[in-house]
């Protein structure tokens, strides 16, 4: 039973079966972003361009 | 005219509510865009694209397919390429989140082959990027849960090795943008990828610089993730002291950014760091911190965890008794969960605490343990052999440390 303690105090655990492997935090994602509003934009200052060319 | 200005101005409010991410909202604006209809093809494609996206925010990811989906499928008819390499780019991030990795893969291509022949070296780094993390995503769907970073099947490696490929060819073009923000997201990923594949000292000279451009932008959450990888790298190259620094750094961010969860799984990481330096009572503080969180949060996976961590902690003091009492809580909770696996570990526990405690020596154990199962049969004894099941340790089985088999879905 002594012999058994012993070993139980100083008994360490395996680093990878205590920490999970699920390889850590990723990055957030990045999305293309479409815009109603900037499209409207760039359609009014086409426009004006082409007026002032005109 | 007039229906036409109604759908435009239903969508300009969907995009304002979005951007100020109310995204719940923003989805019915950009609904009702739709069915009032537009002719403009241009702003419908918009429409569709942003209510992809909303869905994604909102992790509604069949609801964004579908809408990305039809982008694609407008683009395409009308012949807007720069429009379709978009709807490609979010369809792939889509489906790599849907775990429809070889679809994914097939989007990706595509966005990449419109950048490159366009040459927009910005939408093309983009790409590379949404390559890498599909790839990456994939080789972790083959890992099997038990196996450790580095000893992943073939299969696996294969997907990890093209992902940091991806990452590698989108880190030389975002260095020659200098996009700083771009640089750093990839050194994240790509460490992750490295620690994955088992090197960690790339994976750490990777965080190290992903850290470092998380400072310059002030961005703490980035800071707090890398120092959490950190920290794990330098576990497996057998650096505690070094990785509880880091974890250390973790909490302190998350409790800045007011993040339980995180605060939780910061504790969790210092207990076990501690365990590793054989530092059983720092290790125990720190389970009891994360205990707490987690009923907080009444995560009762967490829960078990911890109960399981302070039992083992416990063994290790020799504190058995204790040790008995966190396991049967182990057990108590691995019950009410259906966590069969953790039912069998707290067996199996239990069977090893009763084996050098004894149940006649404290009886007043019966009585503290009103759900307890001294008299159930040992699991030992009906599994003979060294069977251990992922995350198992039992600390008084040491001397057969190096012979346990993990065995990850044979548990039942």
């Amino acid at each position: 039973d002594d012999h058994r303690q012993e070993e139980t105090k100083s008994s360490a655990v395996g680093s990878s079966q205590i920490f999970p492997s699920d390889g850590g935090e990723m990055e957030p994602e990045t999305m293309e972003i479409k815009s109603v509003s900037e499209f409207l934009t760039k359609m009014h200052m086409g426009s004006v361009m082409s007026r002032q060319k005109g | 005219m007039r229906m036409e200005s109604s759908c435009l101005d239903l969508a300009l409010e969907g995009e304002r509510l979005c951007k100020a991410g109310d995204y719940r909202a923003g989805v019915s604006f950009f609904e009702s865009a739709i069915q009032v209809g537009t002719e403009d093809l241009q702003i419908l494609s918009a429409i569709y694209s942003q209510l992809g996206n909303a869905y994604f925010h909102l992790q509604e990811y069949t609801k964004a397919l579908e809408y990305h989906r039809h982008d694609l499928t407008l683009t395409r008819a009308i012949g807007d390429e720069v429009g379709e390499a978009k709807a490609s780019g979010n369809l792939g991030n889509t489906l790599k989140l849907l775990g429809r990795y070889d679809e994914a893969v097939v989007c990706c291509q595509r966005h990449l082959e419109i950048t490159k022949a366009i040459y927009d070296k910005v939408g093309q780094a983009r790409a590379l990027y949404n390559f890498g993390n599909v790839y990456h995503a994939k080789g972790k769907s083959i890992c099997w849960s038990g196996a450790k970073p580095g000893e992943f099947p073939e299969e696996a490696r294969t997907a990890l090795r093209k992902a940091a490929h991806y990452y590698e060819a989108n880190l030389s073009l975002v260095m020659e943008l200098g996009d700083r923000a771009a640089q750093g997201r990839t050194y994240g990923n790509l460490g992750n990828t490295y620690y994955l594949l088992g090197d960690f000292e790339s994976a750490i000279a990777a965080h190290e610089k992903r850290l470092l451009i998380a400072k310059e932008f002030g961005d703490k959450s980035a800071e707090r993730r890398a120092h959490c990888n950190l920290g794990n790298a330098h576990i497996f190259l057998g650096q505690f002291e070094t990785a509880a620094n880091h974890y250390k750094r973790t909490l302190q961010l998350a409790r800045l950014l007011k993040d339980r969860a995180v605060e939780a799984q910061a504790c969790y990481s210092l207990g076990n760091t501690y365990t590793l330096l054989q530092d059983y009572e720092r290790a125990i503080d720190y389970h009891l911190k994360h205990l707490v969180i987690a009923q907080d949060l009444k995560d009762c996976v967490g829960e078990g965890r911890a109960y399981w961590s302070l039992g083992n902690a416990h063994t290790a003091l020799g504190n058995h008794e204790q040790a008995m009492l966190f396991a049967e809580k182990h057990l108590e909770i691995a019950k009410r969960t259906g966590d069969k696996s953790g039912e069998m570990t707290a067996r199996m526990n239990l069977a090893d605490l009763r084996m050098v405690v004894g149940p006649k020596s404290n009886p007043s154990m019966q009585y503290m343990f009103p759900n307890n199962r001294i008299n159930d049969p040992d699991p030992l004894e009906t599994q003979p052999g060294h069977l251990i099941l992922p995350g198992v340790r039992t600390s008084l089985r040491r001397g057969s440390a190096e012979n346990l088999l993990v065995i990850p879905g044979h548990h039942q």
